[in-house]
């Protein structure tokens, strides 16, 4: 699934060495340090993070302020997923070494594996002003932002890296998700396309292309493109359920039936996806279907007013005029606690 | 170092902000499909291939209409600068021919110094040109104008006007000899203080005298104006824009009962019209459960619309919500804007279109004939495409004459920033041309319609007409900021036609209300007479048919709001009938040609 992501990981893991150790060989430690250092970075290298920080945090005895020791000890920390040592010792490395990109990079990385965007965010910042032209922290720093949903902020970290590296498919459809979310829709078709024509096995780019397409109000080629994306992953719930749904609009209720049951058995806790097949069956006559999938859809979202919307509409055209207006009050009721939404100067929430 | 290596030992962070965007909020929802009894209602006719692509040509600068549509500065920072447009298609002195009435703005400035911007009134001259006469015509009222209403309100034989201004509304009494007079005040329908939108005339309780409905849209303080992009209502999609109709009082609605004798009663609160005072702008007269008594619905914006039974004892019962018309599919409130009516699939029901804002899809309403409608968007092929546009003026009519209406959208955006950012929309937009290919579907050709017709424009009202009195119909659009819009249809080979024009004596003299029906070969065609809808606007009166290959109508049956009903026999296609209450058809007119000021057009002696 994630094979670009892979065989980049595994050519940074051969940059990183040679690397070390031109940085290694730059400065002069303490010999037993050196040798402690040396250790270490083998033990890295072979993935043993264990044995890795063993070496360094032995090396840093000898060598506590050394910035040669506390950057390789950060990454070992980090990659052994020992967060907290990872950031203290990542303090020390930029600390020790306020213009040292990387060591910003990782202590921002650190940060954002324990959930701290905001701090993770300030040192990929920092790191992005010391290495202008480095793919990885712009991308990095972009992720952090999207986690954080800035869209908006997002898309210029993401439109650098594709100047870096404009072979990454994957950063292009981040960059059409940023776009999309930021209500640049027509960019964003371009950035998915982009990513496509490099990867079209790219996990999820069709969908996302799809759902771009749908909100232009280009349903043919949204259905294509969910189509597409269903053919490579067939049990993901939310595809199914995009797809259902863009069938209904288009008026395929019996299409969009057959893959709304789909998603709605992947995830019986989808709410919206039983809200829709309610719908779906509606439209086909199927009352009792449509009720069933209604309240159902109650059950799992009761704040929302739209399910009770529909039901109140099943209801009357199944002749039960009593239930309808008790659905019809419930709806008014939901609607009333909470925020309109729709109409002039409002649009698509960000 | 390349981070991959860290982030790959835990793909999951680069799967969680993929899958995060699976979930993504949409502004909009799938449109409501029909059920299936409807859906088989709908679709005696199997869908048809799309054969006759229109060409429109713009002619309104040949013709003469020489107006500028002046509305506010063109940032449009303040809500009223983005809506106006008003339109009539009329025919003020009689003579057979539609003219003109384009409603102008004004600006801030303008209206704080009492610079004037004077609606223009255009005569037809019978051969494809107008002459501007609102000089003589003394349509004189000095504000800032919105919507026209188009109805014989004294039943004098002669079509009297009335204007929306930001301030109140303006009822000017046709003199019979080419000028008005302002009788607002003496009528009592001034609309004091209340920006009045869209209005529409029509007898509400068949006492043949018609009465007044005005779609009022905020309450606006112009020495307190919202300041534009100030708070979170005055945002579109984040960025700043002009602020409302969200976080700005809306105005209650008004309905005016006609008296009989030249004045109106404001009879809403007495008939509970628009208690919450929602942001009306789209007004449209229909009896869509079919029992003699014109029941009402209202396009609001950001709030629900609202769908007026008649309960033919005077009174109205509000029944939106329970017959499908108030909300989207997902009961969210829309922003409606412009209406129409027409029974687009033949089964003899009233259905309506709604046009709304972009990111939203426009609803085609199909009349389930138990009291409810389904919004039929969808799967018409009339909804998603509409998604980037925000649709103002809407009109069914049948371009080709095939006999099956299609519609026509005019668009523009209301916020001229959107064009500084790529989201899919922009200020200038075209026009939508939905062909009815049958089968309850529509295609949209706008853009094979003529370089003309598919140019973006900031578009507002739309109405038709007949203005050559071809049997083709036209479609005038105002267009802000510029001048409008004359869109001639040069549609080659189209059908026969035939023209119904209704003169009420018991009933409104307009007819308004007055059911038609017209069968030609194996399609029976029926369509409610009014001229006011769409989006501040009044359309030619005359009922339009087209009947295809069919070269005579088999018969035509009008049902009259008093109940009386007149019959036609077979009669040749190609001509206007005129149809008098009580006593059916009492004059022909034949086509004419361009350039017939010596044709048939003038008023035939009656054959019966």
């Amino acid at each position: 699934m994630f094979s670009e992501v892979n065989s980049i990981r595994r050519a940074g893991l051969f940059l990183l060495v040679p690397l070390l150790t031109v940085t290694l060989s730059a400065q002069s430690l303490p010999p037993e340090a050196e040798m402690l250092a040396r250790q270490g970075h083998a033990a890295l290298d072979k993935n043993e993070f264990a044995l890795a920080i063993q070496d360094f945090e032995r090396a840093r005895r000898f060598a506590p302020q050394s910035a040669q020791i506390l950057r390789p000890l950060l990454l070992s920390y980090l990659e052994a997923g020992r967060l907290n040592e990872a950031v203290e010792v990542g303090h020390q490395a930029v600390e020790v070494s306020p213009g040292d990109a990387e060591s910003h990079h990782w202590l921002g990385l650190a940060y954002f594996k324990r959930g701290q965007l905001a701090d993770a965010q300030k040192e990929l910042e920092e790191s992005a002003k010391l290495a202008e032209n480095s793919f990885d922290t712009h991308f990095d720093l972009a992720l952090v932002l999207l986690a954080e949903q800035q869209y908006a902020s997002a898309a210029p970290q993401l439109e650098t890296s594709l100047r870096l590296k404009p072979s990454s498919a994957l950063a292009h459809v981040l960059l059409g998700r940023s776009y999309q979310n930021t209500n640049r829709t027509l960019q964003a078709v371009d950035e998915f396309r982009a990513a496509l024509r490099i990867d079209s096995n790219l996990p999820l780019a069709h969908y996302h292309l799809g759902f771009a397409y749908g909100s232009l109000g280009q349903n043919r080629q949204a259905i294509a493109e969910y189509e597409a994306e269903i053919r490579r992953t067939p049990n993901d719930a939310e595809v199914q359920y995009q797809l259902g749904r863009c069938l209904l609009e288009s008026g395929d209720w019996k299409s969009a039936i057959t893959h709304l049951r789909r998603a709605t058995a992947l995830d019986p806790q989808k709410g919206n996806g039983f809200y829709e097949l309610g719908k779906a069956f509606l439209l086909d006559d199927n009352l009792e279907g449509a009720m069933t999938a209604l309240r159902r859809a109650i059950e799992l979202n009761p704040q929302d007013p739209s399910p009770h919307y529909q039901l109140a509409r099943t209801l009357e055209r199944s002749g039960n005029q009593d239930a309808a207006r008790e659905e019809r009050k419930r709806f008014a009721e939901l609607k009333k606690s909470q925020q309109q939404s729709g109409g002039m100067a409002t649009g698509r929430i960000e | 170092m390349n981070s991959w290596r860290l982030l790959a030992k835990t793909p999951a962070f680069v799967l969680l902000v993929l899958v995060a965007f699976l979930v993504v909020v949409r502004a909009t929802g799938p449109q409501k499909p029909p059920t299936k009894s409807a859906a088989k209602s709908a679709h005696s006719k199997t869908a048809k291939a799309s054969g006759l692509v229109p060409q429109f040509a713009d002619v309104a600068p040949a013709s003469g209409l020489d107006f500028h549509l002046t509305c506010g500065s063109p940032e449009k920072r303040y809500i009223m600068e983005s809506m106006c447009g008003g339109i009539a298609v009329f025919d003020y002195d009689n003579d057979g021919w539609m003219d003109i009435l384009l409603v102008n703005g004004s600006t801030l400035g303008d209206l704080r110094t009492g610079k004037c911007h004077y609606s223009r009134l255009y005569h037809n001259n019978h051969d494809g040109t107008f002459t501007d006469v609102s000089g003589k015509a003394g349509l004189t009222h000095c504000g800032w104008g919105f919507g026209a209403a188009v109805g014989d309100y004294d039943n004098d034989g002669w079509e009297d006007l009335y204007i929306t201004y930001l301030d109140c509304g303006v009822l000017y009494h046709n003199n019979g000899n080419g000028t008005f007079t302002d009788v607002t005040e003496r009528a009592g329908v001034v609309n004091p203080r209340r920006w009045g939108t869209s209005a529409a005339f029509g007898d509400y309780d068949n006492d043949g005298h018609l009465d007044l409905y005005v779609a009022n849209y905020v309450e606006l303080d112009l020495d307190h104006l919202p300041e534009f992009g100030s708070g979170p209502l005055c945002r579109y999609r984040g960025i700043p824009v002009s602020c409302g109709p969200r976080g700005l009082t809306g105005s209650r609605d008004r309905l005016y009962h006609n008296n009989g004798d030249g004045t109106f009663t404001d009879v809403s609160e007495k008939l509970g019209i628009d208690p919450d005072g929602y942001y009306g702008l789209g007004v449209l007269w229909l009896d869509y459960d079919k029992d003699g008594c014109l029941d009402l619905y209202v396009a609001n914006d950001s709030s629900p619309s609202l769908l007026y039974h008649n309960d033919c004892k005077g009174g109205f019962s509000e029944v939106g919500v329970a017959a499908g018309v108030a909300y989207s599919s997902d009961g969210r409130e829309q922003a409606g804007m412009g209406v129409d009516s027409a029974d687009y699939d033949h089964d003899g029901w009233p259905d309506f279109v709604k046009t709304n804002f972009s990111d939203d899809t426009n609803n085609l309403y199909h009349n389930d004939r138990n009291g409810e409608f389904t919004d039929m968007a969808g799967p018409a092929g009339f909804g998603s495409v509409s998604l980037p546009f925000l649709g103002f003026g809407v009109k069914f009519f049948d371009y080709d004459n095939d006999g099956w209406k299609d519609i026509f959208v005019a668009n523009g955006h209301v916020n001229p920033q959107v064009d500084r950012y790529s989201f899919g929309v922009t200020y200038k937009e075209r026009p939508l041309l939905f062909h009815n290919v049958g089968g309850g579907k529509f295609e949209e050709i706008g853009l094979r319609s003529g370089s003309d017709f598919a140019k973006p424009r900031v578009m507002r009202g739309a109405a038709v007409g007949d203005f050559l009195n071809s049997g083709k119909q036209d479609v005038l659009v105002s267009v802000l900021d510029g001048p409008p819009v004359l869109l001639r249809s040069e549609v080659l080979n189209s059908g026969h036609w035939l023209r119904a024009r209704a003169i009420g004596t018991r009933s409104n003299r307009d007819g308004f209300g007055a059911r038609v029906e017209v069968k030609a070969g194996n399609l029976v065609q029926t369509e409610e007479l009014r001229a006011n809808s769409s989006f501040e606007s009044a359309s030619d009166s005359r009922l339009h048919f087209g009947l295809g290959s069919v070269g005579r109508i088999d018969g035509l049956v009008i049902k009259w709001p008093s109940g009386i009903i007149d019959t036609v026999g077979r009669e040749d296609a190609d001509q206007e009938l005129v149809v008098e209450e009580g006593k059916g058809l009492v004059a022909r007119h034949r086509k004419t040609s361009l350039g017939g000021k010596n044709s048939a057009a003038g008023p035939a002696a009656p054959t019966q």
